[in-house]
């Protein structure tokens, strides 16, 4: 499962990143034919990316290719059921990506496009937010 | 390619409130340069600027006449895009003479079929050519056909039409022709995860015992405070 190997120092317990706004990059396919981008904001976890990317390549069986453009960098943190508040932060919970609508999640090369876009549409019903299937295009600037 | 005729205004207000109003008006903030003049600002309208954008692609020849009685010849260099609604928010033009050398970027386009199980991997999209401003192509066209996996494509092996010449190594990898993944690869990489999974819940648990105890030696702290 995708999480970075050490949290940078002071950055452990992190605040909640920044959900407004839309994504600067990362909002084209380039790397494949198809692409899974996001219209909404979401913290993706990195078990929501796995369990999408999972699902993907089992539909897609063989001959082709899936690549994450998203990687949970950052901690959130939750405090234990039935405890009082304060006595400092809780402890690290989930690994998330903070995205942002417009910014591309996955992206796929299959030679059958019917078979590319149903494995990720169901890839997209494990994802917490709207997305929307993109392809990929040529020259745009 | 062929030029598009185009009108268009002189923009008065700036920002983003000018920007908006301009947009909300069905019009797209844009901005002239180039041969050391005074950067103009105008607005284009939006539906002719993107039927001819949508036709030409992004290298579009525009001659431009502003209602101050100008009449320009311009290439878009630089095109902003909303990223979910796919309109055009902002336009950077940069002016051309007839018979003028410009480089621009030319996207490729691929023909032709590879060999069976193969699968293709883009490094570039594009090209940059130097070409006749009036004469740029819309795409340049490369042949993988037949193509087997561990061959590649160049930027020498781009089929250029004449007068465009390449303005970037000839050894440029355009893109590679790969085995595709067999079934076994791809569900060999499947059980991996699973025994990643575990071995992540249990650094994670490990992380969350050794914070918990950080906490309760917090907490006695904030007690004895308490009692202080």
């Amino acid at each position: 499962m995708l999480m970075p190997r050490k949290p940078p120092k002071g950055f452990r317990k992190p605040h909640h990143p920044d959900r407004s706004g839309a994504s600067k990059g990362g909002n084209r396919v380039v790397f494949g034919e198809f692409g899974i981008q996001a219209l909404e904001p979401a913290y993706v976890t990195n078990r929501q990316i796995e369990s999408a990317r999972i699902a993907m390549t089992r539909h897609i069986k063989r001959g082709g290719k899936v690549w994450i453009t998203i990687f949970p960098d950052q901690a959130l943190t939750k405090k234990p059921a039935e405890t009082r508040m304060g006595s400092g932060k809780g402890s690290p919970e989930w690994w998330v990506a903070n995205v942002k609508p417009g910014r591309v999640l996955f992206e796929m090369s299959f030679p059958n496009e019917q078979i590319a876009r149903e494995a990720m549409r169901r890839a997209i019903h494990k994802l917490p937010m709207k997305c929307r299937i993109v392809t990929r295009e040529v020259g745009e600037s | 390619m062929s030029e598009v005729k185009i009108s268009a205004e002189p923009r008065t207000e700036f920002g983003k409130g000018g920007a908006r109003r301009t947009r909300r008006a069905g019009k797209v903030p844009a901005v002239l340069y180039g041969h050391g003049e005074k950067p103009k600002h105008i607005a284009l309208p939006s539906r002719e600027f993107a039927a001819a954008i949508r036709k030409g692609g992004a290298n579009q020849l525009f001659a431009i006449d502003i209602t101050d009685g100008t009449q320009v010849l311009a290439l878009p260099k630089a095109i902003q895009r909303d990223p979910i609604k796919d309109t055009f928010e902002h336009v950077d033009l940069i002016l051309v003479r007839r018979g003028e050398k410009v480089t621009v970027e030319v996207p490729i386009q691929l023909t032709g079929e590879a060999a069976r199980d193969t699968l293709i991997v883009h490094d570039h999209d594009t090209l940059s050519v130097t070409a006749d401003a009036t004469k740029v192509p819309d795409h340049l066209e490369a042949s993988i056909e037949g193509l087997e996996a561990g061959s590649s494509v160049t930027a020498g092996d781009v089929q250029l039409p004449a007068g465009v010449e390449l303005a970037v190594d000839p050894t440029l990898p355009v893109a590679a022709v790969t085995a595709a993944p067999t079934a076994e690869q791809l569900e060999a990489t499947l059980p991996e995860v699973e025994e990643a999974t575990d071995e992540a819940e249990a650094e994670v648990g490990e992380v969350t015992e050794g914070s918990e105890g950080a906490d309760a030696e917090g907490g006695e702290n904030t007690e004895a405070r308490a009692e202080a």
